[in-house]
């Protein structure tokens, strides 16, 4: 099985004879490309559309006429057309509020919405005619073609699906995902982390053992973590990162060259569209460059097309900044793994500087371990720079056989199987931990960290506060997310209150608070007043989370937009076009009895009356068919109309009265008098 | 305690004697069950030396037993119960694998009121050791000492302050391991008040840490 596990980039394998155990899928839910993979015969594959692509761009158009299209026709051409309701990295933005540095960017070609009454907090894309899409919409959209590719290979109903998510999300970050999944239809059997995924994958494909790191840097993030492989036990060490860093941002700072060099940046600020292609031309040359040594790009812009010239280098020099603020999250995740670099035998440079002192254990020596491999995952990987930088972090070259884009996705679809109840991989089990610590925050806003980074899950902690005042009968519990000290520097997941407390002197109360984080990682605090027994519970949702109420009504929003609402848009347009024509057709054969033929009179009436009946119901199709047979019907009777009209008008009698009368025929007037009425009758 | 599925008598471990069905621990103080510390939870002794190998060994084979990824699909209160005991087991290999965390664990059990440092100081059943005067000073003054140099970027005179503390840490933690399995009031006394010079030694290399990487030049360009 080891050889044969991970076919990763097999296109020749028939996809229509499925060995499937379950129908439990696995989805890389990525900034730039999404993927979604099942376990077949025991080894995971990814799903292919018709066009035999696995890759499934991660960009949303959402047209003026309802349809929204997912994928590559809204990456290849309608971002570029439609910037601002195309959205593009939407990835970037889940679980962000309105005030996040995301939102606000300067280099960014959408709008957003006034924040909603309901779910505030959840920044919104304003795409245009009067619709505004939260992120987790936008996901959905992602993530229902992708249930229907796999409904379409395994037969509906699903069992369920693992989404694969950032390692380095918070709380926020990873209940917008989970949202996400269930306004798509999905049941989310668990969120794992990009970075395990890919170890998942690679770990069972190679029946590697040892301690592993995972660099991962993707789109729109960057993931580091440390696991550790050991018959079949895939236990996470440590963990850490940056959510809003990756390709785009060197994409971004090469753009930023490039509008400056074309002395552009002012216009950039408003123009939607002109961003958006210098964005995409950045894009371009980077990956031009990426097996190029230097490369033209021209970009058509309104005023005439630009061109640039770069060589490796000079790309080099624009993104690195963006690259070194890998270091960091690096470092910090190798020693909180107790990773020695020095003792790996094959290092081929100096490792960098470590901290050098060891948090949890005064002797590192003893507990530290070695590091067996680098595993690249993400589509920012494959650029030279970040392999030198790679090699030159970890002091070894990075392994190279495995496809980047394709094994998160892989390795989702076995934790899927495996918690679908399938058997394939035997005792294969995943101990992954809190990405960031978890705390409370306390008087003067100090955070108290109740549960540290890098815990394994699940897990729960219990610390004991006490009142700061006399007589203080509540307390104000506000949990926070983060490694800062201060409060408002993590990010706040929750605010609860204890009431009903005894008036006594300060510190004499005793709250004891308890965190458990779960299997799926999700926050549960309770708090207990010792000397009342007072208790209380809740099951954080972070305040950029979405509450059940909200997942309902947009869920059943969404369903109404997707099916229903299309139909009620167009039927009741095509209902106030047949009132709008019906009523004018009977204004003036009431107007001009005398130009009437009976036999225009009986199809006219022929005509109105069909009309008339399928105005009733509730097929467009059939009243514009019906609209358009009156139209026919009545047209020689109306080019009379026009024709007495101007003889009058000619003769010399009242041209304003004339136009008046032509006015009639024309579509606006009736329709402004008529807009709100049901049938043509009631005239 | 009485089986959640078949309602018989099941036992005190993780499966009912009865039908097998997953049982959740019986709650206790210090997050273990009465009678029941973290060391017995992986099934070692109460002791400072542990075997990690055995310890890390059979932290494993309960996780691929009782981990709720094994009871995804299963009864809900099967799932609760997996949860707990996972809870415990990780709970129990996390304060195992680590010397410090151990030493402090078996000083809380042996009553001393160590975790949140003074807030639990006033529980009449807690012991409680003290820093003698002369140590705080002699922290305060490495504290200053430390910041000092850091201010100047002496980064030679800061190599060396945090090479001779953790010389000092590494003592400390000899003092607890000889001391903690000793039994006698006075080797526990020793233990905690090595353990709480531990701390303070701690926060100052955390500290030294916490520069190094604020400050340090943000690049791979050292390799």
């Amino acid at each position: 099985m080891a050889e044969a596990f991970l076919q990763i980039s097999e296109p020749g394998a028939s996809p229509t004879k499925r060995a499937c155990q379950t129908r439990a899928i696995g989805i890389d839910l990525g900034t730039t490309n999404s993927l979604v993979a099942i376990v077949d015969g025991g080894r995971p594959v990814c799903l292919r559309d018709d066009q035999d692509q696995a890759i499934l761009p991660s960009v949303v158009h959402y047209a003026a006429d309802g349809t929204i299209v997912v994928g590559a026709e809204a990456h290849d051409r309608l971002a570029a057309e439609f910037p601002r309701s195309t959205i593009a990295s939407v990835k970037r933005f889940m679980g962000r509020g309105p005030g996040d540095a995301e939102a606000t960017r300067k280099l960014t070609p959408y709008q957003f919405a006034p924040p909603a009454g309901d779910g505030g907090n959840v920044v919104r894309f304003d795409v245009g005619v009067g619709r505004a899409v939260t992120p987790m919409e936008v996901s959905a959209e992602i993530l229902k073609v992708l249930k229907a590719r796999a409904e379409a290979e395994l037969g509906a109903p699903l069992d369920g699906a693992v989404i694969t998510v950032p390692a380095y999300f918070d709380d926020g970050q990873r209940q917008a995902t989970r949202d996400a999944g269930r306004l798509a239809g999905l049941e989310v059997l668990r969120l794992i982390n990009e970075p395990t995924a890919a170890a998942i994958a690679y770990g069972l494909d190679k029946q590697a053992e040892g301690t592993f790191a995972v660099f991962d840097l993707g789109g729109g993030t960057f993931d580091i973590s440390i696991l550790k492989l050991e018959d079949g036990v895939f236990e996470v060490k440590a963990t850490g990162g940056d959510s809003a860093l990756g390709g785009d941002d060197f994409d971004r700072a090469i753009a930023d060259a490039l509008l400056a060099k074309w002395n552009l940046t002012e216009a950039a600020a408003t123009d939607a569209r002109l961003v958006r292609r210098v964005l995409d031309g950045a894009r371009a040359i980077k990956e031009k460059l990426t097996v190029e040594a230097e490369a033209k790009i021209e970009v058509a812009l309104p005023d005439g097309n630009r061109s640039a010239h770069l060589t490796r280098t000079e790309m080099e020099l624009l993104v690195e900044p963006v690259l070194m603020r890998c270091t960091a999250p690096v470092r910090r995740a190798l020693k909180d793994a107790a990773i020695d670099l020095t003792r790996n035998p094959q290092r081929g440079s100096e490792p960098p500087a470590m901290g050098s002192v060891e948090r949890s254990s005064p002797a590192p020596d003893a507990n530290s371990a070695a590091l067996s491999g680098v595993i690249l995952v993400g589509g920012a990987t494959r650029m030279p720079l970040v392999r030198q930088f790679v090699e030159k972090l970890f002091g070894r070259p990075p392994l190279g056989d495995i496809d980047p884009d394709e094994v998160v996705a892989l390795g989702a679809a076995v934790q899927a199987d495996v918690l679908a109840g399938g058997t394939g991989q035997g005792d294969m089990l995943l101990l992954d931990v809190v990405p960031l610590s978890l705390g409370l925050e306390t008087m003067g806003g100090v955070v108290e960290k109740i549960i540290h980074r890098n815990t394994t899950v699940p897990c729960g902690a219990t610390q004991t506060f006490t009142t700061f005042a006399d007589k203080q009968t509540g307390f104000e519990l506000k949990v926070v997310q983060g490694e800062r000290e201060l409060a408002d520097q993590c990010r706040s997941l929750a605010q609860f209150t204890l009431k009903g407390i005894p008036p006594m002197p300060a510190g004499m109360a005793r709250l004891e608070v308890t965190f458990m984080v779960d299997a799926d990682g999700i926050l549960h605090v309770s708090a207990r007043e010792e000397t009342t027994g007072i208790e209380t519970k809740i099951e954080v949702k972070p305040s950029y989370g979405l509450t059940d109420e909200e997942v309902e009504r947009m869920l059943l929003d969404s369903f109404a937009h997707a099916e229903e609402d299309v139909q009620i848009r167009l039927l009741t347009e095509q209902q106030v076009e047949a009132d709008r024509i019906a009523a004018a057709a009977r204004t003036a054969m009431a107007d001009s009895p005398d130009l009437l033929t009976p036999d225009d009179r009986t199809a006219i009436d022929a005509a109105l009356a069909s009309l008339a009946t399928v105005r009733a119901g509730k097929d467009h199709h059939a009243i514009r068919a019906a609209i358009e047979a009156l139209d026919l019907a009545s047209k020689d009777f109306a080019a009379r109309r026009m024709n007495e009209a101007f003889d009058r008008g000619l003769r010399g009698k009242d041209l304003a009265a004339v136009e008046a009368k032509a006015d009639e025929t024309a579509p606006k007037r009736d329709l402004a008098s008529r807009a709100g009425g049901h049938s043509g009758h009631s005239h | 305690m009485i089986c959640w599925s078949c309602e018989k008598e099941g036992g005190g471990g993780p499966f009912c004697a009865a039908c097998r069905a997953i049982l959740p621990p019986a709650a206790g103080p210090l997050g273990a069950g009465p009678g029941i510390d973290r060391f017995a939870v992986l099934g070692l002794p109460r002791k400072f030396e542990v075997d990690l190998g055995a310890a890390e060994a059979a932290y494993k084979e309960l996780s691929r037993q009782l981990h709720p990824d094994r009871f995804a699909k299963a009864d809900p209160r099967a799932r609760k119960a997996a949860l707990a005991r996972t809870v415990e087991i990780n709970d129990a290999w996390r304060t195992m694998k680590d010397p410090l965390r151990r030493a402090e664990y078996l000083l809380e059990l042996a009553g001393y009121a160590l975790a949140g440092g003074e807030k639990s100081a006033e529980m009449s059943k807690t012991r409680k050791v003290s820093a003698p005067p002369m140590f705080l000073v002699e922290i305060l003054e490495l504290r200053d000492e430390l910041a000092a140099a850091q201010q100047a970027g002496d980064a030679v005179k800061v190599a060396f302050m945090s090479e001779d503390v953790r010389g000092r840490a590494a003592e400390a933690m000899k003092t607890i391991g000889t001391s903690i399995d000793g039994g006698t009031p006075e080797s526990l006394d020793a233990a905690a008040r090595a353990l709480m010079s531990l701390r303070y030694y701690q926060r100052f290399l955390d500290e030294v840490a916490v520069h190094e990487e604020r400050g340090a030049p943000s690049g791979g360009d050292r390799g």
